[in-house]
C-alpha cells in the first residue's frame, strides 16, 4: 500500500479524534470527589497508581493533550490542503482561475505555465505560496477572511484581489536563472521588481481571466465555472 | 475538582467537528473547524485549567 503524508495525517487525526471523544465521555462521567473519597488504586500493568491521579491524567489527555494534537493535525491538513489545485477548486469562486489554467487554448500566464509543464504539480500554490504554512501572517489572515466571506456568502462576483501580488512568488523560481538574467529589462528593473514597485504582469500579460470574463452573465462565465473533473 | 462535564461536552463537539473536516475536507468543514471547533477546544481547555487552578489553590499547593 502506498500512503502519502496527507493520508497519514488523516489516519492519525481520525485516531486522535476518536480517542479524544472516548476519553471525553469518560471524563464527563467521572466524579472526582467520589474517586477521592474511595481512595482506590488503578492497576496499569507496570505500576499501580491512585485512581484519582489516573482520572486526572485521563482528563488532561482528553482536554489538553489530544485537543492539541487534533488542532495541530487539522491545521496541518488545512495548510497542506491549500497546496493542491483540487483544494483551490473546491470553492466556486476559484473555478474560473482553475478552469482557465487547465484550458490548453487559454493564453493567460497561469495557463501557459500549466500547459508547458513549467510547474509539475500544485500549480496554484507555487505562485500563491503565501497561503501555505511558510507564508506570512497577513496571508493567513487574508485566507481566513476569504474563508469567512465564502462560507457566509458575503462576497460578490467577480472577486477582486485586495492585496498586491508579491513578486517574490515569481522570483523564487525565475530570479538567478540564465534565461531570466539574460533579459536586459530584468536587470534594469531588478530593484523595482524585488521591492514590488513594478509588477511582473506589466510585461507578461494577464495571469487569470479578466473580471469581465468572471462576471455572472458574461459569455465565458458558464464555461469558466464548470465543476472541475 | 468535582466534575468536568461541560468542558468534556465542548471537547466532544469540537472533536466531532474536527473529524468531519479531516475526513471530508472542503470550505464549509474548514470554516466549521476554524471558527467553531478551535474556539470550543480553547473554551474546554480554559475551563479545565481554571478548575485545576482552583483545585490547587484549595489544596494550598499554590
Amino acid at each position: 500500500m502506498n500512503f502519502d503524508f496527507l493520508q497519514i495525517v488523516m489516519l492519525l487525526g481520525t485516531l486522535i479524534c476518536v480517542l479524544g471523544v472516548i476519553l471525553c465521555i469518560r471524563t464527563a462521567r467521572t466524579r472526582f470527589d467520589h474517586i477521592e473519597a474511595k481512595g482506590t488504586d488503578v492497576n496499569m500493568g507496570i505500576a499501580r497508581v491512585p485512581a484519582l491521579a489516573f482520572a486526572k491524567l485521563m482528563a488532561f489527555a482528553a482536554l489538553i493533550a489530544l485537543p492539541g494534537g487534533a488542532v495541530f493535525l487539522a491545521n496541518y491538513h488545512t495548510f497542506e490542503g491549500v497546496h493542491q489545485v483540487r483544494g483551490c477548486a473546491s470553492c466556486h469562486v476559484m473555478l474560473p482561475m482553475v478552469n482557465d489554467m487547465r484550458d490548453p487554448n487559454s493564453g493567460t500566464l497561469a495557463a501557459r505555465h500549466y500547459k508547458n509543464g513549467w510547474i509539475a504539480e500544485d500549480q496554484c500554490y507555487h505562485c500563491h505560496s503565501d497561503y501555505g504554512l511558510s507564508g506570512n501572517l497577513e496571508a493567513k489572515m487574508t485566507g481566513f477572511r476569504h474563508l469567512a466571506r465564502y462560507t457566509t456568502r458575503t462576497y460578490h462576483e467577480p472577486i477582486e484581489a485586495r492585496v498586491r501580488f508579491d513578486n517574490k512568488n515569481c522570483l523564487n523560481c525565475h530570479a538567478g536563472t540564465l534565461k531570466f538574467e539574460a533579459v536586459q529589462s530584468h536587470r534594469t528593473a531588478h530593484e523595482q521588481l524585488v521591492s514590488n514597485q513594478m509588477i511582473c504582469l506589466n510585461c507578461h500579460g494577464q495571469s487569470h481571466p479578466t473580471s469581465v470574463q468572471r462576471t455572472p452573465g458574461s459569455k465565458d462565465y458558464a464555461s469558466l465555472t464548470e465543476a472541475m473533473k | 475538582m468535582r466534575l468536568l462535564r461541560w468542558e468534556a461536552l465542548c471537547a466532544i463537539v469540537a472533536f466531532a467537528l474536527t473529524l468531519l473536516f479531516i475526513l471530508v475536507p472542503g470550505p464549509y468543514p474548514m470554516a466549521i473547524f476554524t471558527f467553531i471547533a478551535q474556539p470550543l477546544f480553547a473554551i474546554a481547555a480554559i475551563g479545565y485549567l481554571r478548575k485545576v487552578f482552583v483545585d490547587l489553590r484549595r489544596r494550598r499547593s499554590l
